[in-house]
């Protein structure tokens, strides 16, 4: 186990000392996982790249320039620009809030819901379980993208109803995964003791067996964060997602890009790249982060 | 068997009936409706009698449960109405369409196994070697490039290095097979290799679990050449995990190829879904959601009877 110190040995340490522990994990997690921490990094700048967009983009993303409408990557545009003469680049560094608002914001909700509903499940287990699990089988039977469409059509297109509609599939998809683990779980000891304590409900699904399936939360959590950013593309894409001029990978290469893939391949090569890289690096570290986690696959 | 037969069929009908409940309930919610829309695309001002009288129509005047009843009465007659935008039947719309989306996913399904047999097998035996790495970078990056950008690029590829461009208007594979093929096998590609990644991956871990157990020892000790064992003895048992993902794979494609369908202009099932959504056409949407979820189901059943065939132990769980 590389990731977690061990319990009774951090319990002993002072603050300082048990931080030790996490740094060390972290270096040996890097070391024994380079692929994964490759997609670490690329995460890591990523994200700092989303937070100081204003900072690093040469241009303003909406700033509509006819005078330079699709001229092809130069000094002054290094990625080019699109039919409104807006400078792809910046446009790009852009895009990374919206892939990451919506991809953490889906993942983090949608895993986090999935999961309660996962413990739950397996805690009340009988009739509970039962009737959970057959709605979660209803939700699963729609295609990803056709529950999502829906959802979009209903609550209308702004960040937030587009979070929420890739969201929701990945709920059903998470609280399967976790409801096996809880199961085993429900069956220890220390969740027989919190019961026999006349603990509640809640605080048993929340304080004692939450924590403990927190290998499978982190390992879907990392798998929907590459797909949600993905969705948001595909969504956005299909004009259903986030909408002009709000800058989205997507959305870049939607009408215009296609339209001029000809003459401006750079309006339909860039923002695709972009979301191949980041959807990439986030698969790497979420893969090996469940290598390192899962020790039933581990030693696959 | 029987038993478990009957037990997993029976299964099959509250999970059927909650798809139906929902879409049902979920169009009703969406704003707007198909009449509002169809008189707000004309100039002319629609009085709010004209606007009931094409809702009584429709019967969508009638209360929700019954227009409920009446639709479920209808959809286990097998007669999903007509369509409320263009007023053909429903199966008539859907049949061409569904014929395109069958032959994609079909064709994508075996790019995908082509892909990701091979490569599943050569990691599994190349364990922690640079060509281990080199497959699961090649199957990560499948499944991070978008599968309607990967189609952009094809076209684009063709279109600067060949000149070409694949044919953008759809003929059926019974009218002329090569021209259908020439469209069909770009979206096929592009589509094949991003669900060959999961089953790669698969491929690769069943292959490792197998060539550990006692049998492939055995083979080896009586000394059954190499490749005999690799075929008869540690892929066909490695091969029962890689068709399950496989065939959960094929039933999400039927649905859920609408943004590919959108980038190579083909009218399939994703296409035809997102127009019915925009034109609130409730008939529609409802029969092609019922569609895309029973196929998904039908296969989830199929898949769970071949692993209780193939697996006793499952059976009586």
């Amino acid at each position: 186990m590389a990731i977690n110190p061990p319990a009774d040995v951090a319990a002993d340490l002072g603050p300082a000392e048990a931080r030790h522990r996490w740094v060390a994990a972290a270096l040996d997690f890097c070391r024994r996982r380079s692929l994964g921490a490759v997609g670490a990094v690329v995460v890591v700048v990523m994200i700092l790249m989303a937070l100081s967009a204003t900072a690093l983009a040469p241009y303003d993303p909406l700033a509509v320039d006819f005078g330079s409408m699709l001229s092809a990557p130069s000094a002054q545009h290094w990625l080019g620009t699109d039919s409104f003469g807006r400078d792809v680049l910046s446009r790009l560094i852009y895009g990374s809030r919206t892939a990451l608002l919506v991809g953490f914001g889906a993942a983090f909700l949608g895993s986090t819901v999935g999961a309660i509903l996962g413990v739950g499940s397996a805690y009340f287990g009988g009739r509970v379980d039962l009737y959970l699990q057959r709605v979660m089988d209803v939700f699963l039977s729609f295609p990803l993208i056709i529950l999502a469409l829906a959802i979009v059509a209903i609550l209308g297109n702004s960040l937030q109803n587009v979070t929420m509609a890739i969201m929701v599939p990945m709920i059903p998809r998470c609280a399967l995964v976790i409801r096996s683990s809880g199961l085993a779980i429900r069956e220890m000891p220390y969740v027989d003791a919190a019961r026999a304590a006349g603990f509640g409900h809640a605080r048993i699904i929340l304080r004692h067996m939450l924590p403990n399936v927190m290998a499978p939360f982190l390992i879907m959590l990392t798998a929907f964060l590459g797909q949600a950013i993905l969705l948001e593309a595909s969504l956005s894409f299909l004009g259903l997602g986030v909408q002009e001029p709000t800058a989205s990978w997507g959305l870049m290469l939607r009408g215009a890009a296609v339209e001029f893939a000809e003459t401006a391949p750079w309006m339909a090569i860039f923002p695709g790249l972009a979301i191949s890289l980041a959807v990439f690096a986030f698969s790497l570290f979420g893969d090996s982060l469940r290598d390192a986690l899962d020790p039933k696959l581990r030693s696959l | 068997m029987g038993k478990y037969i009957l037990k997993r069929f029976l299964l099959m009908i509250p999970t059927l009936l909650g798809v139906a409940v929902l879409i049902f309930f979920l169009m009703r919610v969406v704003p707007g409706d198909i009449v509002e829309l169809r008189f707000s695309g004309e100039s002319s001002f629609a009085s709010k009698e004209m606007l009931d009288k094409e809702r009584a129509r429709f019967g969508l005047d009638r209360p929700l449960w019954r227009q409920f009843a009446e639709w479920m009465w209808g959809v286990v007659r097998f007669d999903f109405g007509t369509s409320m935008w263009t007023g053909s039947p429903i199966f008539e719309e859907i049949k061409l369409r569904f014929a395109l989306s069958l032959q994609l996913a079909i064709m994508a399904t075996i790019v995908a196994v082509l892909l990701a047999i091979p490569l599943g097998v050569l990691a599994a035996l190349r364990q922690d070697t640079w060509v281990d790495y080199v497959v699961r970078i090649f199957s990560i990056a499948g499944i991070a490039t978008p599968s309607f950008w990967l189609g952009i690029v094809f076209i684009l590829g063709l279109l600067i290095v060949f000149k070409w461009l694949p044919p953008m208007v759809y003929t059926p594979f019974w009218v002329d097979p090569w021209q259908n093929m020439l469209q069909l096998i770009w979206p096929a590609l592009a589509v094949g290799y991003r669900y060959s990644a999961v089953a790669t991956r698969m491929t690769r871990s069943a292959m490792l679990e197998v060539l550990r157990e006692d049998y492939i020892r055995t083979a080896r000790a009586k000394g059954l050449v190499e490749k005999l064992i690799l075929s008869r003895h540690a892929l066909k048992n490695a091969m029962l995990p890689v068709l399950t993902v496989v065939g959960i794979e094929f039933a999400f494609l039927m649905g859920g190829l609408v943004v590919t369908e959108q980038v190579f202009n083909l009218n399939g099932l994703g296409l035809l879904f997102v127009q019915s959504v925009a034109h609130r056409d409730y008939t529609l949407t409802q029969a092609l959601v019922l569609l895309v979820a029973s196929v998904f189901i039908v296969v989830n059943f199929v898949m769970d009877l071949m692993y209780a065939w193939l697996d006793p132990r499952i059976r009586y769980r």
